[in-house]
């Protein structure tokens, strides 16, 4: 086993890391930035090392300032967790340069693998099934619309030179097809002057669905099952779970087999996910891999039992994958929600600042997995995520009413969250019947807002007599009130302002 | 100690006027001048337990940078503006209505810099009466009622000492 880990990352991935490593007895190695000094990896590490300002490319994304603390400070092995550098494969090969072990693929796996076109390239020869279609332009119209007709429709036009929707059309039966031809390509001619389009297979309302897999550098390869993860906000994952409702215990295997299949063609080794597009009729399609560990692990680990990031460090040491596991099946049902510190009512805008006090969940079935704290201010610099909030149950209906009861006990004061989204995706019908997929969320949001859950009777009496309460609390003539944030100015400001303000001409 | 609380949610906007009545350790509590069956107390940092008739609530408060609090109880949030019979200003227009004959005193020391009525004048609740400066601000001191200037004490340029009476308002 690994002497000693440099977790090279930050925020509530590398609190996860440092606690595998220290539930493995191996000692870890913390990096900071200099506005990270006081975050929460930090004050729980065994060692920290500064590595640079704020900016991720001066400090998390520096390659060479990581492996210089991990030689100085003796460490044998490096975990990227994910984003920085978990899939850039410079850093597994100045490890190997280093002579550190990199927890995660090796470079060349990142490279073939990671890329959408030759990802797709090796599905294609591991017989995964891709979204039907021609690599190549299609020239003639007949010849087109014969491949629409054995492809089956919907099938999709899309201009070789589009973007932004232009010069794209669905063609929804083989009527259609010749206008659609038409359209597209005169479309296609005027806005980018290349009338040239590509066929391909029009998914629609597809879900997303990805197997996790896990290999050993000893040839086993193994998938632990699959998380849906279609509630997505502009293609970024909000909320995740497993198992899928709509995957039955077959297209479990099937799905199951074509990502071994394709690890094992890419001789893959560690843990990695094989993302795919689900249609209506239960057909899937690859879509890309992710090389590395992702945010929503903890969906797999809730419902096999397992721990990945052990399992990565245990593989990682030339451990073998002890098992059947070959036949692992999912035991209850997990979900997952992405706590940011943004504000739903202003477009998702990111909107940091001091925690100024916080409640947390706990009571059955519940895990959080954070990077954050009471007094902790939210630096600006980074991924606003604060927390995942993870429920388990014995059935969806139980994990929901669990991750509902969560939210309403998981108070987070100063700072905006987008813990109202959840509440509304919650309590959603559609969501609850499990009829989501990829667009779902988009749509939802984009239709006007429901009425507000009325409130219980009292709420505003309440609310008034402790908003009157608190100010009788407040000390009356000093702007150091110990819980308000730093960048409230004095009240004696406030209040010549407003007086100010109020001024009649 | 009275309030005035406004609150403003997504359901609109309320006023209420919230009376706090130390009593040993706890509060006695009036809502709109009607006594209520209210248990408030600080739970945690920033989070106020009100057990209002036994219904549990707890509200988490913060302030903002506009001098407002940010209110969230459950699933609900309030923006509130709480007017502190401390904070020296004069109120609003539509603030807290005084009732009967009101004296209207300097909250600070400072300086009469203009006369807004006169005597006899019809004045609305809010409305500017005198004009104090004090340290180097100029503080707009107003009616807390509807009524008429009965009185009015204040001289321009006339420096004028916390609790001074500057007018009456009958």
């Amino acid at each position: 086993m690994f002497r000693k880990v440099l977790i090279a990352n930050r925020g509530e991935i590398a609190v996860r890391i440092l606690r595998a490593c220290r539930e493995m007895g191996i000692p870890s190695v913390c990096v900071f930035s200099e506005v990270d000094r006081t975050a929460l990896h930090i004050r729980l590490a065994d060692e920290a090392y500064l590595i640079g300002p704020a900016a991720s490319r001066e400090s998390y994304l520096r390659i060479d300032k990581l492996i210089d603390v991990a030689r100085r400070s003796g460490c044998d092995a490096i975990h990227p967790g994910y984003g920085f550098l978990a899939e850039n494969p410079a850093l597994p090969r100045a490890c190997a340069d280093a002579g550190i072990t990199f927890i995660g693929p090796s470079a060349e796996t990142m490279e073939t693998m990671g890329s959408k076109t030759s990802g797709k390239q090796l599905a294609r020869r591991a017989d995964v099934p891709t979204v039907p279609g021609t690599d190549d332009p299609i020239e003639n119209p007949q010849d087109a619309q014969s491949l629409a007709r054995t492809m089956g429709y919907p099938v999709l036009l899309k201009a070789v030179a589009g973007g932004g929707g232009k010069g794209m059309r669905v063609v929804p039966d083989d009527q259609a097809f010749a206008s659609c031809w038409r359209d597209a390509s005169s479309e296609a001619l005027n806005a980018f002057g290349d009338a040239r389009v590509f066929l391909e297979k029009y998914l629609h309302a597809p879900r997303h669905i990805e197997i996790q897999i896990f290999a050993d550098a000893h040839g086993r390869v193994v998938s632990l099952g699959e998380r849906e993860c279609s509630v997505q906000r502009r293609h970024q994952k909000v909320i995740e779970e497993a198992p899928s409702t709509v995957v039955t215990p077959e297209l479990r295997r099937k799905m199951g087999e074509a990502a071994v299949r394709l690890a094992r063609a890419g001789a893959y080794v560690n843990a990695g996910t094989v993302e795919f597009l689900v249609d209506a009729n239960l057909s899937f399609y690859f879509l890309e891999v992710n090389t590395r560990l992702q945010v929503e692990h903890p969906v797999t680990e809730q419902v096999t039992g397992l721990d990945l990031v052990k399992l990565q460090i245990a593989i990682a040491a030339g451990h073998r994958l002890p098992f059947a596991w070959e036949t692992i099946t999912p035991r209850g049902h997990a979900m997952e929600v992405r706590l940011y510190a943004e504000d739903p009512d202003n477009n998702f805008f990111p909107c940091p600042g001091k925690i100024v006090a916080r409640r947390i969940a706990t009571g059955p079935g519940i895990r959080l997995d954070e990077g954050v704290y009471r007094g902790w201010t939210v630096p600006i610099e980074y991924d606003p995520l604060l927390s995942k909030l993870i429920a388990w149950g014995n059935s969806r209906e139980e994990t929901i009413a669990r991750l509902r009861r969560a939210l309403d006990e998981y108070t987070i004061t100063g700072i905006r969250t987008n813990v109202g989204l959840f509440r509304r995706i919650l309590s959603e019908p559609e969501f609850l019947r499990g009829e989501i997929h990829t667009k779902w969320l988009d749509q939802l949001l984009a239709r006007s807002h429901p009425p507000a859950v009325p409130p219980r009777l009292g709420t505003e009496a309440a609310s008034a007599i402790a908003a009157a309460y608190w100010a009788s609390i407040q000390p009356t003539n000093s702007s150091s009130g110990s819980q308000t944030s730093q960048t409230t100015p004095s009240r004696w400001k406030q209040e010549g302002r407003r007086s100010q303000l109020d001024r009649q001409p | 100690m009275k309030f005035e609380v406004h609150l403003d949610s997504l359901a609109g906007k309320t006023r209420h006027v919230v009376d706090l009545e130390k009593v040993g350790a706890s509060y006695k509590v009036s809502l709109d001048g009607e006594p209520v069956d209210a248990d408030v107390i600080l739970a945690a940092p920033n989070a106020v337990s009100v057990l209002l008739n036994g219904t549990a609530f707890e509200i988490h408060i913060a302030p903002s940078l506009d001098g407002t609090y940010k209110l969230q109880t459950g699933p609900h949030e309030f923006q509130a503006d709480i007017r502190d019979p401390r904070a020296w200003a004069g109120r609003k227009q539509g603030g807290l209505e005084a009732e009967g004959r009101q004296q209207i005193i300097a909250p600070m020391p400072g300086k009469i810099v203009r006369l807004l009525v006169n005597v006899g004048d019809e004045v609305e609740a809010g409305q500017g009466l005198v004009v104090v400066e004090a340290m180097k601000m100029q503080n707009e001191i107003r009616s807390p009622k509807k009524g008429k200037v009965e009185r009015l004490q204040a001289q321009v340029g006339q420096p004028v000492n916390a609790g001074d009476v500057l007018c009456v308002i009958s």
